[in-house]
């Protein structure tokens, strides 16, 4: 029988991974929600998140997490440029060239953070390094409970962005019919330009809270990562926030629970394995609507 | 008139191509086997999660060749002076990455040798290749001994200049039981019979599977008083190592053995001290032995062991001291950073395809693998068996004298610095138990 307070640490450690996940995903599926594009680069823009952090903190000493906001700002400009310069044209012109343009991409924006960066592994120490604080019978470190915090308030941030602003309802209307917004007034494009900013923004939280947990990140770290977001937003259904973040939090845990009952070597397979299922028994995923 | 404009532009484009494929004869135009420049294939990842690694292995391999080269160069037997050419082949830290360096080196570069090679898993993906070229590979990284021991291809070609898992595991595990575990004993006040509780974390590689065999099989053969608490792996690359530290902490043990790579070893040991306070001693293959990896690990080096041939920052007294010296200086001068252990070998392995063209008197492949076979030359910068860089017949594997380092925080550097604390004739110091540390069980 395996000690209950290990098996809480496990789910600890796999909500931690979800909310990295989360944000990830969320990010992607507002992105393909609005525009309907296929972007394999998503995971790179996590990565200039996490580089953007550790530069600033670097040269300035700021606390990371506040950092975090430069990140996300910096990221909806560099995503707005992407979305201007590559996606815009390709636009409707079909699947693949949109599915080759962001691999594309992916190899241009590694290269170009390895030239900058250079490819060495690099690592930061959060303030709060070593700082641990009770919860129930488990002890946990600060870091992991703010990563958390954070995560909660940015996806209320983006709930009251989108159910409480016109551009978030614009936004929202662009997804459930893109022709039928145009039709009222919505300028699209414009709206193209916000989702873009604004899902490369929340990759980016993704990447600023992935360094201040104390992970090692270099230029190519955004892959992997990319994968499962995309594995997340099939699981939760295309184009569902709702089904992002419980898909995020399912792959955490599913994750950690694997690495632990199965092994280390099981961890990327799992969510596969999940995925294969959910998409067996229900194909639209588990919030997705039929014609995504 | 345009159809004029046009033949003439096709004929001087044809003419260039065949000026160009011409210009490029005279090095295949050569009686076979001769040559004024030797061209050395150095395979490393200069890219990918190894690239730190990699980077370092083809930065010595550079500061060598400029050595040999500014001694002269290699002579060969009708005495002309032949100069090293280096050309890499970045393996990209992949299979596939490590198939194209090798046929590209081989097959367009037309290179007389290979050297290098990290990653047991990435180098035997492109054994194939060199067993049918021929074409004769001192490796210098990858550390798995089924680099030499497999039989499912040819492998007289390939030299093994890198201590294997085998060795080097058995190396580690022997200096838990005979020093490790007397000390705990002694801090719990246990009896000498209590079993030592020793777990492992290792990567699911040929390299760290080979590390958990040479293990559990050291254990075995020597009948030590070990008893392995948790066994978890991982996968190459990752970064979130938690949850397998969490199962480890759970076991109780003693002491954790990592077979990782230093982008693993590093967070593994960070975060097994800071999330998930294992405070235990952990020990690390030799790969570990890099600038980066000391770091990263900041204030969490203090205590941790290094199996080490090659620090950047400590070196044995005796004869291999000034060698190791002189070239940590080249290194550092031209690069900025001190060499990390597979740059070592790389350097050696460099001065080791120089030696063996040397003594075959030219390029020939048969003639050279025959003189690696035959090659007896004095220790380079590393600490060889006798004092002497030489293959073993059987699975031609260089013998190497090892040491164990142990880890002090430096609070002015903001990092650890090792010591040499085994064996007796090589320590400068004796191995502790931090005063933080927390043994396994009291009984």
């Amino acid at each position: 029988m395996d000690d209950p307070g290990v098996l809480l640490q496990i789910i600890f450690w796999g909500l931690y991974a979800g909310c990295i996940y989360i944000l990830l995903a969320t990010g992607l599926n507002l992105i393909f929600g609005v525009m309907k594009v296929v972007n394999f680069a998503h995971g790179e823009f996590l990565m200039l998140g996490a580089y953007i952090t550790a530069t600033i903190f670097f040269l300035s000493g700021i606390n990371p997490y506040l950092i975090i906001l430069l990140s996300m700002l910096a990221l909806i400009g560099i995503g707005a440029i992407v979305e201007r310069l590559c996606f815009r044209p390709i636009l409707g012109t079909g699947k693949l060239n949109e599915i080759f343009l962001s691999i594309g991409l992916m190899y241009i924006i590694q290269n170009g953070a390895a030239m900058i960066w250079t490819d060495n592994w690099q690592s930061i120490r959060s303030p709060y390094d070593g700082i641990t604080v009770p919860v129930g019978s488990l002890s946990v470190p600060l870091d992991y409970i703010i990563i958390m915090v954070v995560t909660a308030a940015i996806l209320c941030g983006l709930y009251l962005f989108l159910k409480k602003t016109t551009i978030g309802m614009q936004m929202q209307a662009a997804s459930q019919n893109r022709k039928g917004a145009m039709l009222v007034g919505v300028n699209v494009e414009r709206i193209d330009v916000i989702s873009f900013g604004l899902g490369c923004a929340l990759a980016a939280a993704a990447g600023t809270l992935w360094v201040v947990s104390g992970q090692v990140f270099n230029p190519y770290m955004g892959s992997i990562p990319a994968v499962k977001a995309f594995a997340i937003i099939i699981l939760g259904g295309l184009g569902s926030i709702p089904g992002a973040i419980i898909g995020g939090l399912l792959m955490g845990l599913a994750e950690n629970g694997a690495a632990y009952f199965l092994g280390g070597i099981w961890k990327d397979a799992i969510s596969f394995v999940i995925l294969i299922i959910v998409l067996v028994l229900r194909p639209t995923g588990l919030f997705g609507e039929k014609g995504e | 008139m345009k159809y004029h404009v046009l033949i003439i532009a096709v004929l001087l484009i044809a003419g260039a191509l065949i000026a160009g494929c011409s210009q490029s004869q005279p090095a295949t135009q050569q009686p076979s086997g001769t040559a004024s420049v030797i061209k050395v294939g150095v395979i490393a990842s200069l890219t990918g999660p190894a690239s730190n690694v990699g980077t370092n292995m083809w930065n010595s391999a550079q500061v060598a060749a400029d050595k040999i080269n500014a001694a002269g160069g290699v002579t060969l037997k009708d005495g002309t002076k032949a100069q090293i050419k280096l050309i890499v082949g970045d393996d990209e830290s992949t299979q596939t990455g490590g198939q194209k360096a090798a046929t590209k080196l081989i097959t367009d570069d037309k290179v007389d040798i290979l050297v290098g090679g990290y990653s047991s898993a990435v180098t035997s993906s492109y054994q194939q290749t060199i067993a049918e070229y021929r074409i004769p590979y001192v490796v210098t990284g990858a550390s798995s001994p089924i680099i030499t021991h497999r039989t499912d291809i040819d492998t007289s070609y390939i030299f093994h200049h890198c201590p294997t898992t085998d060795s080097y595991g058995e190396y580690t595990t022997l200096f838990i039981d005979e020093v490790v575990r007397p000390a705990v004993n002694k801090k719990l006040g246990a009896s000498a019979d209590r079993p030592f509780r020793l777990a492992l974390l290792y990567q699911d590689t040929a390299f760290g599977k080979g590390i958990q065999t040479a293990v559990n099989n050291t254990i075995t053969k020597n009948k030590l008083n070990i008893q392995l608490v948790s066994q978890q792996n991982f996968k190459m690359g990752d970064t979130d190592f938690r949850t397998q530290l969490t199962a480890i902490k759970a076991a109780k043990p003693d002491a954790v053995y990592n077979g990782a790579f230093p982008n693993e070893g590093a967070p593994i040991i960070t975060q097994a001290r800071r999330d998930i306070g294992l405070n235990t001693i952990f020990l690390n293959a030799e790969n570990n032995d890099n600038a980066q990896f000391y770091k990263d690990l900041g204030q969490y080096g203090e205590g941790v062991i290094i199996e080490s041939r090659f620090s950047p920052y400590t070196a044995p007294a005796g004869a291999v001291a000034d060698a190791q010296n002189e070239f940590k200086q080249s290194y550092f001068k031209r690069f900025g950073t001190y060499p990390d252990m597979m740059g070592a070998s790389t350097y050696d392995g460099v001065f080791i395809a120089a030696e063996a063209i040397k003594k075959a008197g030219n390029t020939d492949k048969a003639t050279v693998r025959q003189a690696l076979l035959d090659l007896e030359m004095p220790q380079i910068i590393e600490a060889m068996k006798d004092q002497t860089c030489s293959f073993s017949p059987d699975f031609r594997e260089s013998t190497f004298d090892l040491w164990m380092e142990q880890l002090a925080y430096n609070a002015t550097l903001g990092e650890a610095r090792p010591s040499i604390v085994w064996p007796d004739n090589l320590k400068t110091t004796d191995f502790v138990l931090p005063s933080w540390y927390v043994a396994g069980s009291s009984s």
